[in-house]
């Protein structure tokens, strides 16, 4: 049987590739939506039978992240996994499908005054795609990535085998964490269907406190200000080219007194606001996006390194995007990629670059140094024996 | 019931927890179970059940200082002070040790519990730390390699001033508000006297009139602390029947005081004595917990320094005094007090263990000495002779000075108005 | 002893130095059980490396010779997971205890797994900082066994487990090689796989933590209520007001007795069961938020609230909750502590089920639990001088477990599952689960050398070894461009 035809039998919307939606130019054979878990394991069951390489899509808003596939035989598709399994606001306790827009899901808890507490910086991105990706915002510096909060997860394995880890309670430490593992894994261990997440209130207050800086020396010295301040805040960010922004959440008397402090802290320049500024959990302009992790102390050599003009994003927690312009040759991004590795290795960071032009692409190293690749390649051999997941999509060939 | 019925109870009281664990001075040094308060109770458990008392066990077992911190830690109430005193008991009778160990074991038990015959080694250590020899010895190394135990006791030596001797009464100044006891102490007397003098002052000037009994001998803390049981009672019954006609005993040794508070356990099992012993403890005081029970009466006047209180172990673990000695120098005017980190950890001086585990307890005085010099206090305040001796001499070896004074010297320069020259000296 | 583990301890010495090599039967003994003294096992030899190239050689050793190892830090554990092998070599990390670096500006310690939890918190609170994480061993458990249990504490309700303050670890592999892992760094997420894998995937040698700021202010209320229903009221009225406390802990009225034996913390008496609610963070939050509190524990029936007006008075109060645990040995000559976790919201409904239980066998019951994330600590009373009261204990133990699982729980909340508790694995995931998660161990451990038999009952055959594959591997010169 022709592996659509046999696809067919297991799940109902499956039909071949069309070239628009090549995953950075692979075209797939093939497209199959799976509407439930159980056809979601029939596919890659089938799959597996056939041998054919999947890549996992959601809403394709960063299915152009990493280095292309060396195959793509089938994409499966979960814009039909797309509901709230279970919201249990007792609990703060949300269930969701891999392919539940992030923004929706935010809607439906939020009228029961809780939140996922993850930004969402590319509009319509899925609850799978942001786990895939580890996919976070300013908000991380108070309460982590998806790897801190998803606290179950339901995956498809590359031979067709439903398997879960964790559970629906906060408090849980039976068996392996696979969520942690599968955050950020770009679909090259298995197929994510659903994911059970801790929630947070929605808070009844927040404010932003904006100040303008001037150069890399006053943007840390502000940052540092803030991060060993009492006001807690729940994100500060540098935001290109010269604002350090400060997020605060509470109740209504909280937040207004924090806020004042906060800009005292500040000094003279520093502007309290309800709504956040420009820019604020958005990637930086530039059709080479580039993802730093760079520590509280490197932000001043990150920003020394970059120049005034460079249009960049971080935040406290100590991870930040560079954009880099259209037109950038191959030789301007491995140069400016050199140095930023160069300049944040002094900090035990690194630079990786998320999506560039193809030519770039092609010219630059994308991921940079790798520690512990020889163990990373041995777990991916275990979950995907013949490397039909995502092959190529992520470190080291894997 | 005897005490060793007891055993099977109290071993089991332990759950294991390890929350003994970091306050254990060995186990801070070597991190090995067997040389902490819950191995060797796993090694105790092990004699119980019939395994014979090795060599291996014996060395865990003396390497316990018997400092009590893990009797302050244990949530569960387990009483390992009792637990190491039997232990040590059964060491004593069933264990024999080498000829060399024996014979420093000896010489120790021999001397300290003795004062005349500390007295007579007066005379000698003082000619000889006058004569300048002492540094030419301390250089040679040469008490070294006879044994490292008679060269700690060597080091540990104070430099000696002028020993006044203690009437048998001192009367009460002003109003009379109560009679005690007091309790001179080996060590105290003999190598600390002015520690003595001080505490009769401060006692007087508060209001007390002290009777210090000539014939006291020893209260037999080394002998108990160190398994010698039989030793340890004929102290005991003496040092009951020397203090039986006073209401309260004033003790300004902690292990001393510990020890005679744990009189009512060694005599527990003599009916002839039980009762007497068990009253003995019942008013024995620490000076400071004293002092705070009677509250203060005279004057407190200005003293500059600052001080780092260091809690010994007999005091803080033992008897579970930590706050008095704090108030008191507190309430001092001008006087600052530093806490000196890791408080929990023994100095490694703990009795007879500097000289029987001398290399375990300088590390343990250089580590404390470390802390100490930290706190820049300009003086040490101690309420035990053994750890005054054991930290100034680890200050030395850093080639730091400190002054050192017990809490009843602090007392009595501030009671009358002595100043802080009296404490540290002018240049510091 | 077997004679390959004498000639692997004569290499061990050479290793480390005879001094921390131990091999005497008597001294062994004292290392057969960790926290949980119900599994004994003496190891074949015990080591004590000082430094990670040391761990790395010492595994590098055994791995050779086939010989199993299981890393021990303070031996606190209470699901058993450091029991050592008698065929295998103990490896105790009690002597890296250095902090080695304190990096106030980027809020992180980089410390060696030895370093005791507590003495992390005790380095920078000069600098205003602590380590989050806060076991109620924190004053003994080292960082390193932290890392293997995914530790967490009263105060992880609001601040996360360990997994969340860990920033990286260098670990020995079991090939004995030295490895980074890193949550930042590219590539898949070993080190969150590898925190909570109870020690079976490797041995940390060097943790880099994040260290959380200290909070403004910290607010402690004790609210005692008739019942433990109305006590359950008062936490879902808390928590559903959008109110996140640091910590919310709940005591049922013979947990209290136990405590009270104990400790005389002096809680309200005639309370079916006692709240401590604290809250802490920037000073006019937690004011507004704290008013909230108490007006909920009223309106949930508390008739008695009792406020800490300073640090000694918070400490009254906690004193009791602390000391809980070897309280109960006070009102009971032995007891089993289970950890389990159910939905916050199915407290009611399971504390019934539990009081059904020990009603139906007779066996008494005191409850401790973290109430805010639903972690039930039940202790489980008998008398190891009555004949079959173990048995019945460790039947209303198990049956309690059931019930968290029934109720879309977790067999443990906080204390591992270690050698205790792999056999419960089986009642919460299917054998595909337990089976995926022992590819990642495939991955790590092929030779399963690695502390086995802990976590899974059975142990999964990982066919082809990695390393021994001839050629180029497939991944060779794919990516690596540069």
């Amino acid at each position: 049987m022709r592996p659509l035809d046999a696809l067919a039998k297991v799940c109902g919307d499956v039909r071949p590739g069309e070239p628009a939606e090549g995953v950075l130019g692979v075209e797939p054979a093939l497209v199959a939506a799976p509407k439930n878990l159980a056809e979601a394991a029939d596919v890659m069951r089938v799959a597996a039978e056939k041998g054919l390489a999947v890549v996992p899509r959601g809403a394709e808003t960063r299915l152009d992240w990493g280095t292309p596939p060396e195959r793509c035989d089938l994409l499966v598709d979960t814009h039909r996994l797309d509901g709230l399994i279970e919201h249990a606001a007792g609990d703060l306790v949300a269930k969701a499908e891999a392919g539940l827009p992030m923004e929706r899901l935010g809607e439906e808890l939020a009228e029961r005054g809780q939140r996922l507490a993850l930004d969402v910086p590319l509009p319509g991105s899925t609850v799978g795609g942001t786990i895939a990706t580890g996919a976070a915002g300013p908000l991380r510096s108070l309460y982590g990535t998806p790897r801190n909060l998803v606290i179950g997860l339901t995956i498809v394995r590359a031979d067709g085998q439903v398997a879960r880890s964790g559970g629906k309670v906060v408090k849980n430490v039976a068996g392996y964490d696979l969520g942690r593992l599968f955050c950020g894994s770009y679909g090259t261990l298995g197929l994510i269907v659903d994911a059970t997440f801790r929630l947070h209130p929605v808070p009844a207050a927040t404010a932003y406190v904006t100040c303008a800086v001037s150069g890399p020396e006053d943007a840390h010295d502000a940052v540092q200000t803030v991060l060993h301040s009492p006001v807690a805040a729940s994100a500060v960010e540098y935001l290109s080219p010269g604002t350090v922004a400060v997020f605060l959440e509470g109740v209504p008397d909280g937040v207004a007194a924090r806020a004042r402090q906060t800009a005292e802290l500040l000094g003279e320049n520093a502007e309290v606001a309800e709504t956040a500024p420009d820019g604020w959990g958005r990637y930086p302009d530039g059709t080479t996006l580039i993802d730093v992790n760079a520590p509280p102390p490197a932000l001043r050599d990150l920003l020394t390194m970059l120049g005034p003009e460079a249009a960049a994003t971080w935040s406290g927690s100590g991870h930040g995007h560079v954009g880099l312009p259209a037109g950038s040759s191959p030789d301007d991004v491995a140069d400016v990629l050199g140095r930023l590795r160069d300049a944040l290795a002094r900090h035990r960071g690194g630079a990786v670059v998320r999506y560039a032009p193809e030519e770039v692409r092609g010219g630059i190293d994308v991921w940079g140094p790798i520690p512990a690749l020889a163990l990373m390649r041995r777990v991916k051999d275990q979950f995907d024996p013949d490397h039909r997941l995502s092959p190529g999509r992520f470190v080291g060939g894997i | 019931m005897s005490a060793q019925d007891d055993l099977p109870k109290l071993l089991s009281d332990c759950v294991h927890c390890g929350f003994c664990l970091p306050t254990c001075p060995t186990y801070v040094l070597w991190g090995e179970e067997m040389d902490s308060p819950r191995g060797r109770i796993h090694l105790m458990q092990q004699h119980a059940e019939g395994e014979p008392l090795s060599g291996a066990m014996v060395e865990h077992f003396d390497a316990c200082l018997g400092c009590m911190a893990c009797v302050t830690s244990c949530p569960s109430g387990v009483q390992y002070d009792r637990l190491i005193e039997m232990t040590r008991a059964t060491v004593e009778r069933e264990h024999p040790r080498s000829l060399k160990e024996r014979a420093i074991r000896e010489m120790v038990f021999q001397l300290f519990p003795y004062k005349r015959r500390l007295r007579a080694l007066r005379g000698p250590l003082r000619a000889y730390q006058k004569s300048g020899l002492e540094r030419l010895v301390r250089r040679s190394g040469v008490l070294e390699r006879i044994s490292p135990s008679v060269a700690a006791m060597e080091r540990l030596a104070p430099p000696l001033g002028r020993a006044p001797r203690l009437p048998e009464r001192v009367a009460a100044r002003g109003e009379h508000r109560a009679t005690v006891g007091m309790l001179t102490g080996c060590v105290q007397s003999e190598f600390f006297p002015g520690v003595n003098a001080a505490t009769a002052r401060v006692l007087a000037l508060e209001g007390c009139d002290v009777l210090i009994p000539r014939d006291q001998g020893c209260c037999g803390a080394l002998s108990m602390h160190s398994g010698r049981e039989d030793e340890a009672r004929a102290f005991a019954r003496r040092t009951v029947e020397t203090f039986e006609s006073v209401d309260v005993i004033v003790v300004n040794s902690a292990g001393c005081g510990s020890a005679m508070k744990e009189y009512r356990a060694l005599l527990a099992d003599d009916p002839a004595w039980a009762s007497r012993a068990e009253a003995l403890s019942a008013k024995t005081r620490d000076l400071a917990e004293y002092l705070v029970e009677l509250g203060p009466r005279a004057e407190r006047r200005p003293l500059p320094v600052t001080v780092a209180y260091h809690d010994a172990c007999h005091l803080a673990h033992a008897q579970g005094i930590r706050s008095q000695p704090r108030a008191l120098l507190a309430a001092i005017p001008e006087l600052t007090v530093r806490e000196i980190a890791e408080p929990d950890i023994c100095c490694g001086s703990a009795g007879t263990y500097n000289l029987f585990q001398p290399e375990a307890a300088g590390e343990l005085g250089d580590r404390k000495a470390v802390n100490v010099d930290a706190t820049e206090a300009e003086l040490l305040v101690a309420a035990n002779p053994g750890c005054s001796m054991q930290i100034a001499t680890a200050l030395r070896r850093r080639g730091a000075g400190i002054a050192v004074a017990h809490t009843a010297q602090v007392l009595d320069a501030s009671l009358r108005g002595l100043g802080r020259d009296a404490l540290v000296a002018p240049d510091s | 002893m077997e004679p390959r583990l004498t000639a692997l301890g004569l290499r061990l010495e050479a290793l480390v130095g005879a001094d921390w090599v131990i091999t005497d039967p008597v001294r062994l003994r004292t290392y057969d059980c960790d926290g949980l003294t119900n599994h004994r096992a003496t190891p074949g030899v015990v080591v004590l490396p000082d430094t990670a190239e040391q761990v790395a050689a010492v595994v590098r050793e055994c791995a050779a010779a086939g010989v199993p190892y299981v890393a021990r830090g303070s031996g606190t554990g209470l699901s058993g997971g450091a029991l050592p092998r008698t065929d295998g070599v103990l490896i105790v990390t009690s002597r890296m205890r250095r902090i080695l670096e304190i990096d106030i500006p980027g809020q992180r310690a980089v410390v060696e797994p030895g370093v005791i939890n507590l003495d992390v918190t005790r380095a920078v609170r000069p600098y205003g900082y602590y380590f989050a994480p806060d076991p109620s061993s924190q004053q003994i458990c080292s960082v390193g066994g932290n890392v293997a249990e995914n530790s967490g504490g009263a105060h992880c309700l609001k601040y996360g487990f360990t997994a969340h303050h860990v920033l990286a670890c260098e670990v020995v592999t079991p090939d004995g090689e030295l490895a980074e892992l890193s949550a930042d760094a590219p590539g898949y997420d070993l080190l969150g796989v590898f925190v909570g894998a109870e020690g079976t995937l490797g041995i940390t040698t060097k943790i880099t933590v994040r260290l959380t700021r200290v909070p403004e202010t910290v607010q402690t209320l004790l609210a005692a209520f008739d019942s433990i229903e109305a006590g359950g009221a008062a936490v879902s009225a808390i928590i559903g007001a959008g109110v996140v406390p640091a910590a919310i802990e709940m005591m049922d009225a013979l947990s209290i007795e136990a405590a009270e034996a104990a400790v005389r913390c002096e809680y309200p008496p005639g309370a079916g069961s006692v709240l401590i609610v604290e809250l802490d963070g920037p000073e006019p939050e937690v004011a507004a938020q704290f008013a909230d509190v108490e007006r909920l524990c009223r309106d949930a029936g508390a008739f008695e609230i009792r406020i800490a007006a300073d640090d000694e008075e918070r400490a009254l109060i906690w004193k009791g909750r602390k000391s809980a645990f070897a309280a109960v040995g006070r009102i009971s000559p032995a007891y089993l502590v289970q950890d389990g976790v159910i939905p916050r919201t199915a407290l009611p409904q399971v504390l019934a089920r539990i009081d059904a239980l020990s009603a139906e066998s007779g066996v008494r019951v005191a409850n401790v639990f973290h109430a805010g994330d639903g972690n039930l600590h039940p202790l489980v009373l008998f008398d190891d001088a009555e004949a079959g009261a173990e048995e019945r204990a460790e039947a209303v133990s198990g049956a309690i477990l059931d019930l968290c699982i029934e109720h879309g729980g977790s067999i443990t909340g906080e204390h591992g599952v270690g050698v205790d508790k792999s056999r419960y694995m089986p009642r919460m995931f299917t054998e595909t689960d337990l089976d995926t998660m022992q590819m990642v161990r495939c991955g790590f451990d092929p030779a399963g050398l690695c502390n086995p038999g802990k976590v899974f009952p059975t142990p999964r055959l990982c066919g082809e070894v990695p390393g021994v594959r001839k050629g180029p591997h497939p991944y060779e010169g794919k990516a690596d461009l540069f």
